[in-house]
């Protein structure tokens, strides 16, 4: 058993190859997650059972089953369904692709809107209170008072979620997509040298969760800037 | 008189207002009327139901029964009366509860361009105003958390003030100061008696009520106790529970 | 619907599969933890970069990285190994089940490091130093007021990192062990009826976590019951 120098300069770009996909699942899922935790998290807290609930067991069902059977079961498992196939979404659901970046949105928007609900629930009382003393209304207390703290608080556990989407964009390779771990699986199937190909490829992941983490602490540092530490 | 001058004369008005708590009574029964131009400052030992009180004039909390007129607007689950009622009674709290995200002078100028929809640059003129009021212009672009409680206060009082309310509600604004500060509060806020606002100040400072106050409510377990000038009330208090409270304030 | 039937028994043995998964990883995985968080907060430097090292590494890797690595690499390394002994050996591999439980643990283990740290260090310092001033040793101050308090503030996230856990052993059907998923896997072969057999694991593993939760939420009353307060 040796370590295979020529082999790992080989293969990552090879594997470099992969990671505008893996970028593509990654910015897409959370553009589309954000913007459905959003959703999810006003039905949530709308104080309508008949708003609430369903979206409370949304998100239960996506928190509580894995990610992987997610997937599995919206690109292996839908196609049986002889509606989906006729039905408008069955260009997307056709395509992997589509499968992945439904998927991860799906999971993900469960996962962000929890974590919203927890930034929305940490402002101060007081501070809503002070708003409704002031005459604002409920959208305008929501939009200039609430949403504004709740973002730096929920900002932490948002960086996190981002950095485990990422992780989860990885198993798009189960469902035959060449993202940089499909790639690394199929140089691993072919020159069975799982060390050299699976680290180098971890190495290039640390690299991206590192940046992911740097970005978020530097836009955390922005933002509370005028907060005395 | 018939009953229609009377509400006109006072510009709050409470009849018989009860509140719970699940199964605790906050207040009993509770009788007030303010004129305007008048000032009241309530007292009475923690949880006896003075901040509910003030709390529930502008409907941050919702009464069970009873009856509460503020200004013509009777409060009841009419979400147009209560946003009229809010924007032109003032508030300010223990807590300050100033937005930490906004500068100074941007937490003035929020409610006057959300509520009233003036302009930014009006808005921004009475913020200014306001501050310096306040005596703290100088302080209009920090953010709230790089100033002292005290200062903090004050520009709370003032983003209450650029609303142009009739009636100014103060829930101990003082005791979560540190002594030092105290009377920079209490100077802002016998200015604003002085020029005639209508203030109910819930504080444990008898030298501001002694000083400001028209009447002074003592309340206790969700009643009021007693209402008297101060003169009176401090000179020859009616109830043993009045004289017992004002014995271990006084002599603290 | 029909179609499940005649595999229950096949699925109800892979979900016993995935409950000793579970119950061998959280075993190694608060192992992992106690050893990283100690570390953390030892004085040892050295101790300190390993554990540092490896709650980056672990943290910021794809789960489906780890668990292959792990069944991939050890296997070579174990035929590397056996050929020493008896070169015609073509093939060894550690059984799926132990890859799958380290690397689960491993990955777990190191968000465990974090919590565990958290919550030590969170404990009140006023409380150790009420403990150390009533006379009562550095052991026993450890003992009955540093873990009671600790594990209060552990629990929370912990259960959070168990419902991770349970989730993370479908992964391990992609290294075969035949659990729920590569149960449902096979059953598609023969009845092709993917959505019914993967909508069926969902709901099992719906139902771990529902257990899951509800125990974390008895252990979390049981650990706050005399905080509680009484009107």
């Amino acid at each position: 058993m040796s370590f295979d120098i020529a082999l790992i300069i080989d293969s990552i770009p090879k594997m470099l190859m992969g990671i505008g996909l893996t970028f593509q699942l990654l910015f897409l899922s959370l553009a589309l997650g954000t913007a459905l935790g959003v959703m999810l998290l006003i039905l949530r807290i709308s104080g309508r059972w008949y708003l609430s609930w369903p979206t409370m067991i949304y998100i239960y069902i996506f928190r509580g089953t894995p990610i992987l059977v997610q997937i599995f079961i919206i690109y292996y498992g839908l196609p049986q369904l002889e509606f989906v196939r006729d039905g408008i979404f069955w260009p997307i659901l056709r395509e992997p692709f589509g499968c992945a970046i439904v998927a991860l949105t799906l999971n993900t928007g469960a996962y962000l809107s929890e974590i919203f609900r927890g930034g929305v629930l940490g402002v101060d009382r007081g501070l809503k209170e002070a708003g409704s003393a002031l005459g604002l209304s409920v959208t305008d207390r929501f939009i200039y008072i609430t949403a504004p703290i709740a973002i730096r608080l929920c900002l932490p556990a948002y960086s996190n979620d981002v950095v485990s989407l990422m992780k989860s964009t990885a198993l798009a390779s189960t469902i035959t997509l060449l993202d940089m771990m499909g790639i690394a699986r199929t140089i691993v199937a072919e020159t069975y040298a799982p060390y050299e190909v699976f680290i180098s490829v971890m190495v290039i992941y640390l690299i991206i969760t590192w940046a992911i983490q740097r970005t978020f602490g530097w836009i955390e540092k922005r933002m509370s800037r005028h907060v005395r530490q | 008189m018939s009953d229609s001058d009377v509400m006109s004369e006072n510009i709050i008005q409470l009849e018989n207002v009860d509140k719970f708590f699940g199964d605790f009574q906050a207040l009993k029964n509770i009788n007030l009327s303010v004129k305007k131009g008048e000032r009241i400052v309530v007292c009475g030992p923690s949880g006896s139901g003075k901040s509910t009180m003030i709390r529930c004039i502008n409907r941050l909390e919702e009464h069970n029964a009873g009856k509460i007129v503020v200004n013509g607007h009777e409060l009841t689950s009419d979400v147009k009366d209560i946003d009229a009622v809010r924007s032109e009674v003032g508030m300010v709290f223990q807590s300050f509860n100033l937005f930490p995200h906004l500068s100074i002078v941007k937490n003035l100028m929020l409610a006057p361009q959300l509520v009233r929809k003036v302009s930014k640059a009006e808005a921004r003129d009475v913020a200014m105003k306001y501050l310096e009021r306040v005596k703290i212009p100088e302080q209009a672009d920090k953010y709230p958390s790089q100033l002292s409680g005290g200062q903090q206060q004050r520009v709370a009082i003032a983003r209450a003030l650029c609303m142009n309310p009739k009636v100014m509600l103060f829930d101990e604004p003082t005791s979560a100061l540190d002594p030092e500060m105290i009377s920079e509060v209490l100077d802002v806020m016998t200015d604003l008696a002085k020029e005639g606002m209508t203030m109910i100040v819930v504080t444990h400072e008898m030298g501001f009520a002694r000083s400001v106050a028209d009447s002074v409510v003592f309340m206790d377990e969700g009643e009021i106790v007693e209402m008297n000038p101060p003169q009176e009330f401090f000179e020859n208090p009616k109830s043993e529970r009045t004289k017992l409270f004002l014995s271990q304030i006084l002599t603290h | 619907m029909e179609a499940i039937t005649g595999w229950w028994d096949d699925f109800f043995w892979g979900s016993l599969v995935v409950v000793e998964l579970f119950f061998v990883a959280l075993f190694l995985t608060i192992l992992f933890g106690l050893i990283g968080a100690g570390s953390k907060l030892s004085g040892n430097k050295t101790a300190k970069a390993i554990a540092n090292g490896y709650t980056i590494i672990f943290r910021g890797t794809p789960e489906i990285l780890v668990l292959l690595l792990f069944y991939f690499g050890s296997a070579i390394t174990m035929t590397a190994i056996a050929q020493i002994f008896d070169p015609t050996i073509k093939f060894v591999d550690i059984p799926p089940f132990w890859a799958g439980s380290l690397a689960i643990a491993l990955i777990i283990g190191s968000y465990a490091t974090e919590t565990f740290r958290g919550a030590f260090l969170g404990v009140d310092p006023g409380q150790i130093e009420a403990s150390r001033a009533l006379g009562v040793s550095n052991l026993q101050t450890f003992i009955y007021v540093r873990i009671p308090a600790m594990w209060r503030l552990a629990l929370p996230p912990f259960g959070n990192h168990m419902l991770s856990l349970i989730k993370d052993t479908a992964l391990v059907a992609i290294i075969g062990l035949e659990e729920t998923l590569f149960v449902a896997e096979q059953a598609i072969g023969t009845t092709g009826k993917p959505f019914t057999m993967y909508i069926l694991v969902g709901a099992i593993y719906l139902g771990f976590s529902t257990i899951i939760t509800l125990s974390v939420m008895r252990l979390e009353k049981y650990a706050n019951k005399h905080l509680e307060v009484t009107r």
